[in-house]
């Protein structure tokens, strides 16, 4: 029997559905729904000396949700054969507690989705070529200034099915690849830097272009230390743009008034950002690393636009927090593995440049400013009292010449100030990993922000 | 053979049968190195916005490892049943071998009854906006070629408030009872808050239930295998060597099980012992998993899994530092311009940097021996060797667990440590 998801694996969920449904049908329940998931992941970490680290995992689970008279009930088990069905359905009953409505979507508001295979995996002994060809790629584009430390590459493929007692099923297939490369200064090899990219299609791999593209921001590092400090303009790399963006998706998740941070950052016109940043949640769209044709309860994703030219738009929810924070329901439930309740969350957070400005008419359209490259320590935002603070490291320009290289600098303030001051926004997209999810965010350029040069 | 427990949620006939099995794998010179099997339960209720919800997960996993010179190799599946383990070992030996008999039914995993009660009083006691009540209890077993070992670890209990200025905690079940917790999480930070002024090196006095973070990064993870053999730790080479004062004595202490991090058996199958890390302020232990102590020519038993799927790695359990005989009062009084933390927000060390950086969620500022201010959340940073030798030598006499960071991430794998320490305090420190 294949351990992948592969070929079998929808019709193994579908099995594992068909045992839960059989024993939740014998049950009080009134209203249930299943969700079971099949995983492979491959993690292949190469180092200058052997031995390589391989690390293949399978695996599989249930999840139940169940509602019977006012009470409502989750377990979930691993596994998705009969044992597993039969723990998850025992769980979810076990666990039942007063609820005040129903927390399941009614079926209504679910989509209809077909299987689909967007992405396969490459087969095994790619990622060991990529490896070799990225390393040679660094080395020379980076003229040996830098070592190679460490190459992980991670591929991962899924199935996944949410079957309801009413008769809906939804399934999904898709795999996923992404490269950590860990680099140092080979004459300072305390400078460590961190580069992950997610890959698209292993078939137009691009060592090269990727090799020159880490290098790029590991080489500014290598200027001369200059330290300032005062009110300058700044340009956060697409990844702090990312980070920055993910510490604020809180602010469109559903919640109480007196938790809600939205009030609190708007401007008296209503724009809680400048009229240069859309923010959207689009997991439907395949250019994204987790495309899915509907949400972890099964409502069809689509376009969430959460900032319109800065203004506040619509919000992500599940189920149970639309109906807990009156809320309409839009379909923004997000599972983070199968043992969690879906909850809502930003899946694929994307900033829509239109049409955005290239990065290096950014960069050298800036007068005296800081380019910020990489983050010291995580973004601490704190949406109710209006505060952010970075600690990054960055390099000074001055149109667009190099003057010298920061290693620490704090960006602090009112966070009210930053959104508003956000002048202009790259055409650089480029997907990161956030702790909130995944974010598209280009090279963002901001006036005018307190820098403190450490 | 060693089979310690009572209540074995695994049926140890079966372990007999499957380590003798493994003997093959030995044999056949493939390079097992053993396999792993853990059953898991969480408990989580969720308090919030006039709603209670409970979830309950129970999962299973089986993971083999296998050691080549030229590639080391985990491979991890759902289940534990013989089926889920021939499938791991398929390619490798021969698995039509595997001819066990299914195991007995074991019990299933189970949390102290009226546990929910217990919770639910914390719950009302406290009254937050949002509040999650995490129940863990993990069960694992290793297998090696003709032995097997049975992990123990206490029922942890972790609890969350709140998304913004919200609070962590972790400890173990009844090490205090749940209501007795309720201070720690009702403790607001002040709204008139001064923040010191960056780039000062001032004296910082970590009082207890604190300390155990700034051991747990200056000392624990900088004598972590991994980093010793790969000479990334700053204090690789400095084994038997005074590195801080002679007061100052440092235990890893995973027999400790009212702390979060202990264990009956490490991850890789070798028995809870207490590692001295720190004796008399010179470098004396290690914390090694199987591979690294070969390296290293120390003794294993800190090889730790974050999970089923994830490999052992060298991990701290829980750090102690034995109390001195100095009150904190007079600690504080010593102190002329500095700074008193009383809770930490996070902490983390750079060993290519040698360099740690700590995130101060509560404190004072101290003038003149008395608390003045209290501080808003800045951060304090210092070079190891700098901190370390600025440790002043009068150790408090007032040790306390610190139940507000106990969840450890190294290579981004959580896992649940403990810290018991008594005041101490640090010469100078600078302010990020």
């Amino acid at each position: 029997m294949a351990w992948a998801p592969g070929a079998q694996a929808i019709e193994r969920l579908r099995r594992a559905a068909v045992a839960t449904r059989d024993l939740v049908v014998h049950t009080d329940a009134t209203r249930w729904e299943v969700f079971a998931k099949a995983s492979t992941t491959r993690e292949l970490i190469f180092e200058p000396t052997p031995p390589v680290q391989v690390s293949v995992v399978h695996e599989t689970g249930v999840a139940v949700r169940t509602v019977c008279r006012g009470e409502a009930g989750f377990g979930a088990a691993s596994g998705i054969d009969s044992d597993a069905a039969r723990v998850a359905v025992g769980a979810a009953q076990a666990s039942r507690t007063l609820m005040p409505f129903d927390p399941l979507p009614p079926s209504r508001l679910l989509g209809t989705t077909d299987t689909t295979v967007s992405r396969t995996l490459p087969p095994s002994g790619w990622a060991a070529h990529a490896a070799e060809k990225l390393t040679h790629g660094i080395v020379e584009a980076a003229d040996r200034r830098l070592l190679v430390r460490r190459i992980v590459f991670h591929e991962g493929e899924y199935g996944r099915l949410l079957a309801t007692g009413e008769g809906f099923v939804a399934t999904h297939q898709d795999a996923t690849i992404s490269v950590l490369v860990e680099m140092a200064h080979r004459d300072r090899q305390d400078m460590t830097c961190y580069e992950w990219i997610w890959v698209p299609d292993p078939n137009i791999f691009d060592a090269d272009r990727i090799a020159r593209q880490m290098c790029d921001r590991a080489l500014l590092m290598r200027n001369s230390i200059t330290t300032r400090s005062g009110l300058f303009d700044v340009l956060f790399h697409p990844e702090i743009s990312a980070h920055l963006l993910g510490a604020l998706a809180p602010a469109f998740l559903p919640c109480s008034e007196d938790k809600d941070p939205i009030p609190k950052l708007v401007d008296r016109n209503g724009q809680l950002a400048a009229q240069a940043l859309t923010l959207v949640d689009d997991a439907s769209m395949s250019d994204c690393p987790s495309n899915a044709p509907c949400d972890g309860e099964g409502l069809p994703l689509r376009r969430h636009l959460l900032l319109e030219n800065g203004v506040p738009r619509h919000r992500l929810t599940s189920r149970l927090e639309a109906q807990l924070f009156d809320e309409p329901t839009r379909g923004g439930a997000r599972r983070l593995s199968y043992r969690d309740y879906p909850r809502a969350g930003i899946s694929a957070l994307r900033v829509v440049p239109d049409p955005g400005i290239p990065a290096a008419e950014l960069l050298r359209g800036a007068g005296r400013s800081l380019y910020a490259l990489r983050l010291m320590a995580p973004v601490s935002m704190n949406l109710l009292k209006d505060e952010f603070r970075l600690l990054t490291s960055g390099v000074w320009l001055d149109k667009g010449v190099v003057e010298g290289f920061q290693p620490v600098v704090e960006l602090r303030g009112a966070l009210s100030h930053l959104l508003h001051r956000i002048d202009a926004v790259g055409a650089d997209l480029g997907w990161h990993q956030t702790p909130a999810g995944f974010v598209a965010a280009p090279t963002t350029f901001v006036r005018c922000l307190k820098v403190v040069g450490r | 053979m060693k089979n310690e427990g009572k209540e074995n949620v695994f049926d140890g006939y079966w372990l007999d049968e499957l380590a003798t099995w493994c003997q093959h794998g030995k044999e056949e010179d493939t390079g097992f190195e053993d396999l792993y099997l853990e059953r898991r339960l969480e408990l989580r209720l969720h308090s919030g916005h006039g709603i209670r919800r409970l979830e309950e997960c129970r999962t299973e996993g089986a993971a083999a490892r296998w050691r080549t010179p030229g590639r080391l190799e985990i491979e991890a599946a759902t289940g534990i049943s013989p089926r889920t383990i021939a499938r791991l070992f398929q390619d490798r030996f021969d698995a039509r071998d595997l001819r066990l008999q299914r195991p007995l039914p074991s019990p299933e995993l189970d949390v102290p009854r009226g546990w929910r009660e217990e919770a639910e009083t914390l719950i009302d006691l406290c009254s937050p906006t949002e509040m999650t009540i995490h129940l863990l209890l993990r069960r694992a077993v290793v297998v090696r070629p003709e032995n097997w070992h049975e992990i123990r670890a206490p029922l942890l209990v972790r609890i969350e408030t709140g998304l913004q200025e919200g609070t962590t905690l972790l400890t173990t079940w009844n090490h205090p009872p749940l209501q007795e917790l309720a201070p720690l999480i009702m403790t607001r930070a002040s709204h008139r808050s001064w923040h010191p002024q960056s780039d000062n090196a001032v004296p910082v006095l970590f009082s207890k239930g604190t300390t155990g973070v700034l051991v747990h990064e200056l000392v624990g993870h900088l004598l972590e295998g991994d980093l010793l053999a790969s000479g990334a730790s700053p204090l690789a080479q400095l084994n038997s060597q005074a590195v801080s004062t002679s007061n100052l004595h440092v235990i890893d202490d995973p027999t400790r099980f009212d702390l979060p991090g202990a264990f009956s058996c490490d991850d890789e199958g070798v028995p809870a012992q207490a590692v001295t890390l720190l004796e008399d302020g010179a470098v004396r232990g290690a914390l090694c998993d199987r591979f690294s102590a070969a390296v290293l020519d120390r003794e294993p038993g800190r090889g730790r899994r974050a999970s089923w799927n994830a490999p052992p790695v060298p991990r701290l359990s829980n750090l102690v530092v034995p109390p001195g005989s100095t009150p904190p009062e007079d600690l504080e009084a010593d102190i002329r311009n500095g700074l008193c933390v009383t809770r930490i927000s996070g902490a983390s060390v750079d060993p290519g940097a040698a360099r740690l950086v700590i995130r101060v969620e509560q404190g004072w500022e101290i003038r003149h021996g008395r608390r003045r201010r209290p501080l808003s959340p800045c951060e304090i940073t210092g070079t190891v060797d700098g901190v370390l030798s600025a440790i002043d030598g009068s150790i408090g006499n007032d040790p306390l667990p610190d139940r507000h960071l106990g969840w450890c991430m190294k290579g981004g794998f959580p896992l649940p440590t403990g810290s018991e320490a008594p005041s101490i305090l640090v010469h100078t420190m600078e302010v990020l």
